[in-house]
């Protein structure tokens, strides 16, 4: 225990004085999984919005697949991506193995499902309850679709944010794609694992300090953001 | 005036059937449905569950496709008319969405249509004082009541210039003395914007109180059985309704609801 104290004010020192090994792989994290979230939204939130207002053949099974693939375990994406960029994999002459564009593809493979799964719970609840009013107003079924994304925005951020909690906090697929090489792919997760192995505790822990920091700080958002979309359920918290 | 257009009617069914398919065989909504909708009309359908008034306002708004027969918008298909925004549709619920202001609510379909900002603010500042919510465009859904809710959503349907307002029992979930009043307001709204109004309603006093003309329709099939031209004047105070001609009509709407509806069901 007296250990653990010791530790840990080390860790806070580390983070308060802005130690910038420490600085360089929370920017090298945020970077990769803001990017993988960043093209997991373009793909996923069309993707999503589709097999909400789409009908088409395979639609249902594909909403089954979509939803299956959001408990994607990172290890067998990182695998899968891994085998994908290897040398002798179909895509290895792109030389991707070991670089943050390697991880950016792995997390993107990871958060799209996430964010396609969300989006098209969030539309198809829209488009169930105001389709026919859009309807009224001489829109056609595919000019509404923009509309309930504009006006679902708020909640779609709550997708987004979903994503990037997830891509923030994994650690088996960076790893394996990445290799965790310093200054080079060395990300938050990572660190963590190798340094606890190793023993370093205080970088490991001053790294879980950030990195439970920004999951509070991202979960505040898509709470704020959801009673800011329904601010009825946020007032009936107060009676 | 050379031409009267008063006489073109502004909704015309003829022979107008529905028949849904289901897995206990077909569903007959509507058959053989005749009815003429003049300018400037209000008229309420009128009949117990099932006997086809809101699918037959329905079909006029395109919500619905008929199945034989024809029915005509302004002179259009239905599907053309609502495509011109020729209507206003006030739904059974409210639907207004929670996270907008009302006056942002109202903004919707001026949105939608592109109208200018100016014009936007303009155009909700007056249906608010017609439906009687003005200083109330900054609140939200939640903290209106049920019948102020449904008054907004009124607004909505009335913000944009559409000849035709289509209610689908737009009051039923609220307590009598509320609905008394809003009926009281829809006649002075109705009067002022010379509209022409298709109000679906289960009850026969609203009927007789708001109509010129009262459908009266009866289940399996769903069909017409009575069509009543009100001999009520247009301007009618709310103890209109304990005067004889006022009696006359509702018992002659219950009289036809009763020959419709078989019992032995």
């Amino acid at each position: 225990m007296q250990d653990f104290a010791q530790e840990f004010m080390t860790a806070l020192s580390l983070i308060l004085s802005g130690d910038s090994e420490l600085l360089n792989i929370v920017f090298l994290s945020l970077k990769v999984s803001l990017l993988a979230v960043f093209f997991g939204a373009l793909v996923g939130m069309p993707l999503g919005a589709a097999l909400a207002v789409g009908r088409f053949p395979g639609r249902r099974a594909l909403i089954v697949l979509v939803n299956a693939l959001m408990g994607l375990p990172p290890v067998v994406v990182g695998l899968c991506v891994y085998l994908m960029l290897s040398r002798s994999g179909p895509l290895g002459v792109l030389q991707l193995l070991y670089t943050p564009t390697a991880m950016i593809i792995a997390q993107f493979v990871l958060v799209t499902p996430i964010i396609a799964a969300l989006t098209r719970q969030t539309v198809e609840s829209l488009d169930a309850e105001y389709t026919e009013q859009l309807r009224s107003l001489g829109l056609s079924r595919l000019a509404s679709v923009p509309v309930l994304l504009w006006d679902g925005r708020i909640a779609l951020l709550t997708a987004f944010l979903a994503g990037f909690g997830r891509a923030i906090a994994e650690v088996g697929a960076v790893i394996i794609v990445g290799g965790n090489i310093n200054h080079v792919t060395r990300v938050m997760t990572t660190t963590i694992a190798l340094e606890t192995s190793k023993g370093n505790l205080s970088l490991a822990l001053a790294l879980g300090v950030i990195l439970i920091a920004i999951a509070i700080a991202v979960n505040a958002a898509v709470s704020l953001l959801a009673r800011g979309a329904a601010p009825q359920r946020g007032e009936l918290s107060h009676a | 005036m050379t031409t009267e257009h008063n006489t073109q009617p502004v909704i015309e069914a003829a022979n107008l059937d529905l028949t849904f398919q289901t897995n206990d065989g077909p569903v007959h909504a509507l058959k053989d449905v005749n009815l003429t909708i003049d300018k400037g009309d209000f008229v309420s359908f009128i009949g117990p569950s099932g006997c086809g008034k809101t699918t037959f306002l329905r079909c006029i708004a395109a919500l619905e496709t008929p199945t034989g027969g024809t029915l005509s918008v302004n002179g259009m298909t239905p599907d053309e008319a609502r495509r011109k925004r020729a209507y206003g549709y006030v739904f059974q619920a409210a639907g207004l969405y929670p996270w907008r202001t009302i006056a942002k609510n109202i903004k919707l379909p001026l949105e939608i249509m592109g109208y200018s900002k100016a014009e936007q603010d303009e155009r909700v500042s007056k249906v608010l004082e017609l439906v009687d919510l003005a200083g109330f465009g900054g609140k939200f859904p939640w903290q209106l009541s049920g019948g102020m809710q449904q008054r907004a959503s009124i607004a909505r349907a009335l913000a944009f210039d559409a000849d035709i307002l289509l209610m689908d029992e737009p009051f039923g979930a609220l307590d009598e003395i509320v609905r008394d009043h809003l009926n009281e307001q829809l006649l002075h709204l109705w009067d002022r914007t010379n509209k022409t109004i298709g109000f679906v309603t289960h009850s026969i006093p609203e009927a007789v109180y708001l109509s010129t003309k009262i459908v009266v329709m009866s289940p399996r099939p769903g069909r017409i059985t009575d069509v009543i031209e009100s001999p009520l004047p247009r301007e009618r105070p709310l103890d209109i309704r304990d005067s004889k001609e006022f009696i006359e009509i509702a018992h002659r709407v219950r009289d036809g609801l009763r020959a419709g509806h078989s019992y032995d069901d």
